[in-house]
């Protein structure tokens, strides 16, 4: 499974190397693509790690109801901070 | 094309231009012919709505009768304090001045950017840049404060003979908390912004108001962690590990 994601994305990466290179004066269009690509990598990543944060608290809060407020809360501290890191390539797209 | 201007940035630079350059002149700028900037003024006034709120606090606090003014800072006071115990340790009332002060003066420039004539002054790197430096000053005084000049042996690790190679690790590791203190503010309320125009761009009515709403979340919790770093740092720093 993992083997196969990493070969589709060296795949797509060797892909848009190739169609980089086929227009020499086109660079009008490569700075959309590169932020699409990076967000959408940023965002896909964030959202994994975000799953994992919140499938971890839930089955805490379901195991142990009365530490609800306490997983919660540091739910809520640690989403924050995944979130950052995909607002960190936000701000790149946003900026460049 | 020239930067659109707020209404109280408008004010301050045609009528108080002078003072601005004098403050420019300070530190080495040349003078110009609109001095203030959105930030800075927007800082100002913060600084000058918290003081006005916490003079009209205290004129009404009462040990009998404590009105809901007073109510809502004796939580906000419990609440940073019971996280000061908790990160920094059974000393930690000792900080609780800085901590609040950061707490609140980043929740209010936070949140002063919803209302419609004001601007964040956290979305402009500088501010964010500023907080993140007076909290590294703070926690490394603090640290040399409970330590003396010995608060020089935390960089170098557990052994001695590991201190080569712990000191440039430690201390790149310390220099990358201001920045992602900086970044991380920044990020988000710029974030929150743009996320706002560009769903006001495509719809014009109502949509955005869900994304202001998760902006006002968003600014409470940023300024909440900002807090908690901080107090993390200077429980770091000031931790007597015998």
């Amino acid at each position: 499974m993992t083997k196969k994601l990493f070969l589709m994305l060296a795949l797509m990466m060797l892909a848009s190397t190739v169609l980089c290179a086929q227009t020499p004066g086109g660079a009008v269009a490569a700075p959309f693509f590169s932020n699409g690509v990076a967000m959408a990598i940023a965002s896909g990543l964030c959202g994994l790690a975000q799953g994992k944060a919140i499938a971890s608290a839930v089955e805490g809060m379901a195991r142990n109801p009365g530490a609800a407020g306490a997983i919660q809360l540091a739910m809520l501290i640690g989403l924050a901070f995944i979130e950052s890191l995909a607002l960190y390539t936000l701000l790149i797209v946003f900026r460049s | 094309m020239p930067e659109s201007e707020l209404w109280i940035t408008r004010i301050f630079n045609d009528y108080l231009a002078g003072l601005g350059n004098s403050a420019l002149r300070l530190a080495g700028v040349p003078p110009q012919p609109r001095p203030w900037a959105d930030f800075v003024v927007m800082q100002i006034v913060v600084v000058l709505l918290l003081m006005l709120v916490f003079a009209i606090l205290r004129r009404r606090l009462s040990a009998d009768r404590p009105g809901g003014l007073q109510h809502t800072f004796e939580m906000v006071y419990e609440f940073v304090l019971g996280q000061a115990n908790d990160l920094v340790g059974h000393d930690g009332s000792r900080f609780v001045p800085y901590f609040g002060t950061i707490f609140i003066f980043i929740l209010t420039c936070n949140l002063i950017g919803l209302i419609p004539a004001f601007a964040s002054p956290t979305g402009n790197p500088s501010v964010t840049c500023g907080c993140a430096i007076a909290t590294f000053l703070y926690y490394n005084l603090m640290g040399v404060q409970a330590h003396g000049f010995k608060y020089i042996l935390h960089f170098m690790g557990p052994k001695w003979w590991l201190a080569i190679l712990m000191f440039p690790i430690e201390i790149v590791s310390h220099l990358a908390r201001p920045l992602s203190l900086t970044i991380r503010l920044y990020a988000n309320m710029f974030a929150g912004e743009q996320v706002t125009m560009v769903f006001l761009r495509m719809t014009y009515f109502l949509v955005p108001v869900v994304f202001m709403g998760l902006h006002v979340f968003v600014g409470v919790v940023q300024a909440y962690i900002f807090m908690l770093l901080t107090m993390s740092y200077v429980g770091g720093s000031v931790a007597h590990e015998h």
